[in-house]
């Protein structure tokens, strides 16, 4: 029954797959950072990348910005938008017990984003259409969709950057410190307050990337975002806390889990898949499938 | 002495709203809807408060069990499982669709209690929840697809059975949680919440009293989606495995004052009467500000209104 298959189709199911998952990649690496400092399930993230999605439709239509030339602007407005929504919302509720409020204050933003979307911007799907968007490049008789390719390297390249970031400056350093261990940080004379603010600006600042990267790939309406949220908490599970790398592993792992169960199964199932796939990670190993051994109190 | 005073209490407040129907027109008259909701809301609202407020962990499962809940009585009544015809409001129908979200609950809640703490705990419930979504849009004929399973709506007659169960509904539920919080099962719950280790080290076995109360909500919402299946007559994804009915009883206990009784009948009747007055004068733009106040509450009352009353009193 499986004749029809061959190795371009599954190369190309797969090929397919890492280029979607990154995305998720980047949004999980996002959560990550701000999950690991803060203890904040950031509900809201899909619904930010959503909204940079439409800030860059914007640009394109209103002002002829090519979605590429428009990544330092979004960029720019991202870690500010990070940056603010951290001062504004986060700061208080970020010191108390009940972890309920960092929650619910999520819960509560992705609400007012989502909804304010659609007023302004209607409940229908709206896409980026430039020259280059249905183009693919040939690779051994596997089609490569280009702007997917370049969705791909985006996400690479602010990997490495938020890699090198963490690992190598000394705010980076702080940033990874205090997501180990908060006493212990403050101890040592880092501001709790500053090292949050870092890491939701570059959380928010990935999510500007992942909406460039969507909104030229995919059409998205308001509503999408929070099963873009839920994906990247599956692959931040699959990936491991604490992990940039991880998360984008866990990512591009979920993609092609998904593009091969929606081809295999049929469209709909991919995500019960993909939650399956989530709740026995959850189940049997919760520190994540890529983590060997991590003792988390 | 003390206690009889507050039972005596409830028991005027609910004959006095057991009697509304009959004063207020229950079909031409809002009241009576605008009740029944705020009663469901309770139901949802006392089964989320058992398990975050009083075991500290946050479950994001509720619609799942309230949609289990429907989905049962909709297909006990389709398949005419007991050949009577007739399930209209039939006890059994209600009861065991409150113990099909039991099963479920019991079979995710102990392999996910065990491990999982708090957040971890979160995440699991929603995913079952978007599990059990994919297999209702996509069960075929089994779960009636994107559609869902139509009722006979020739039943129905009048809003008052609808309106009684649900108080009834709502007072089973806080007095569930009443009479839980004033036994050991109670102080063993709090006890989890405010340090798991110290508590299991009192002997208090963990696991146990967690799932008990994960299970309890689960009856809970379940019962509430069965009543709630009676009046829409549509069982479908798009009616009952949507997230409000998860979002909302987690606000409105939060707001009125989780970890307390009487704070999820504040919330809900407070947050009900918000979300029905900026639907009818806000058509279309009443969710942003849902998601405003959400933000708002949070920040400068994080501990509900109930609390800042009682802090009111004592501080004065």
């Amino acid at each position: 029954m499986f004749d029809y298959l061959n190795f371009n189709l599954l190369a190309q199911l797969f090929i397919n797959g890492i280029l979607f998952g990154t995305m998720y990649g980047l949004a999980a690496i996002g959560l990550s950072l701000i999950f690991g400092t803060m203890r904040i399930i950031f509900l809201s993230q899909g619904a930010v990348i959503i909204l940079m999605a439409y800030f860059c439709y914007w640009l394109f239509t209103l002002f002829k910005i090519d979605p590429y030339l428009s990544i330092p602007i979004i960029g720019l407005a991202a870690v500010v938008l990070g940056a603010g929504l951290y001062q504004g919302l986060f700061r208080r509720a970020v010191k108390m017990e009940d972890k309920n409020i960092t929650l619910l204050i999520a819960v509560g933003l992705m609400f007012l984003l989502e909804n304010l979307m659609a007023v302004m911007w209607t409940p229908n799907p709206r896409s980026i259409s430039t020259g280059y968007t249905s183009s693919s490049i040939p690779v051994g008789g596997l089609a490569i969709s280009f702007t997917r390719l370049i969705g791909f390297v985006m996400a690479m390249l602010s990997t490495a950057g938020v890699t090198i970031f963490l690992k190598r400056t000394l705010v980076g350093k702080a940033v990874r410190a205090a997501s180990e261990d908060i006493e212990a940080a403050r101890l040592v004379g880092i501001s709790p307050h500053w090292v949050n603010t870092i890491a939701f600006a570059i959380g928010i600042g990935l999510c500007g990337i992942a909406g460039i990267a969507l909104s030229t790939t995919y059409p998205f309406d308001p509503y999408f975002g929070f099963i873009f949220s839920l994906k990247a908490m599956i692959a931040l599970a699959l990936g491991g806390l604490g992990s940039v790398f991880g998360a984008l592993l866990g990512g591009i792992i979920l993609g092609t889990l998904e593009s091969w169960s929606s081809f295999f199964i049929s469209g709909g199932w991919a995500d019960a898949v993909g939650y399956g796939a989530f709740l026995l990670v959850l189940l049997f190993k919760p520190e994540g499938i890529l983590v060997r051994s991590v003792k988390k109190v | 002495m003390k206690n009889i005073k507050p039972i005596g209490g409830v028991v005027l407040g609910a004959l006095l709203l057991g009697l509304i129907p009959f004063v207020s027109d229950s079909e031409k008259s809002y009241l009576v809807y605008f009740l029944f909701l705020t009663f469901c809301h309770i139901v949802l609202t006392q089964g989320w408060n058992l398990v975050a407020g009083y075991t500290g962990q946050i479950s994001l499962g509720t619609h799942a069990f309230f949609a289990l809940g429907a989905y049962t009585t909709a297909m006990i009544w389709r398949a005419d499982l007991f050949k009577w015809g007739d399930y209209y409001f039939d006890p059994v129908t209600m009861i065991l669709s409150g113990l099909v979200p039991v099963a479920f609950a019991l079979a995710i809640g102990i392999p996910l209690l065990s491990k999982l703490h708090g957040d971890y705990f979160a995440l699991g419930t929603l995913g079952f929840g978007e599990i059990l979504k994919v297999v209702c849009i996509k069960g075929g004929q089994f779960t009636g697809g994107p559609i869902g399973i139509m009722l006979p709506s020739s039943v129905y007659t009048t809003m008052k059975p609808h309106y009684w169960t649900a108080l009834f509904l709502a007072l089973l539920a806080t007095g569930v949680v009443y009479f839980m919080t004033k036994s050991r099962v109670g102080l063993a719950l709090v006890a989890i919440s405010e340090d798991e280790t110290a508590a299991s080290s009192s002997g208090i076995h963990i696991l146990k009293y967690k799932v008990l109360a994960f299970a309890i909500s689960a009856f809970l919402s379940g019962m509430c989606g069965s009543l709630y299946a009676y009046y829409l007559f549509q069982v479908s994804p798009e009616g009952f495995l949507i997230l409000r009915w998860t979002l909302y009883p987690v606000l409105m206990c939060v707001i009125g004052g989780s970890g307390t009784v009487i704070g999820p009948i504040v919330g809900s009747l407070l947050m009900t009467a918000v979300f029905t007055v900026a639907s009818i004068y806000l058509p279309g733009i009443h969710p942003i500000f849902s998601g405003i106040i959400i933000i708002l509450v949070m920040l400068f009352m994080p501990n509900g209104i109930t609390r800042l009353w009682k802090k009111g009193v004592q501080g004065g």
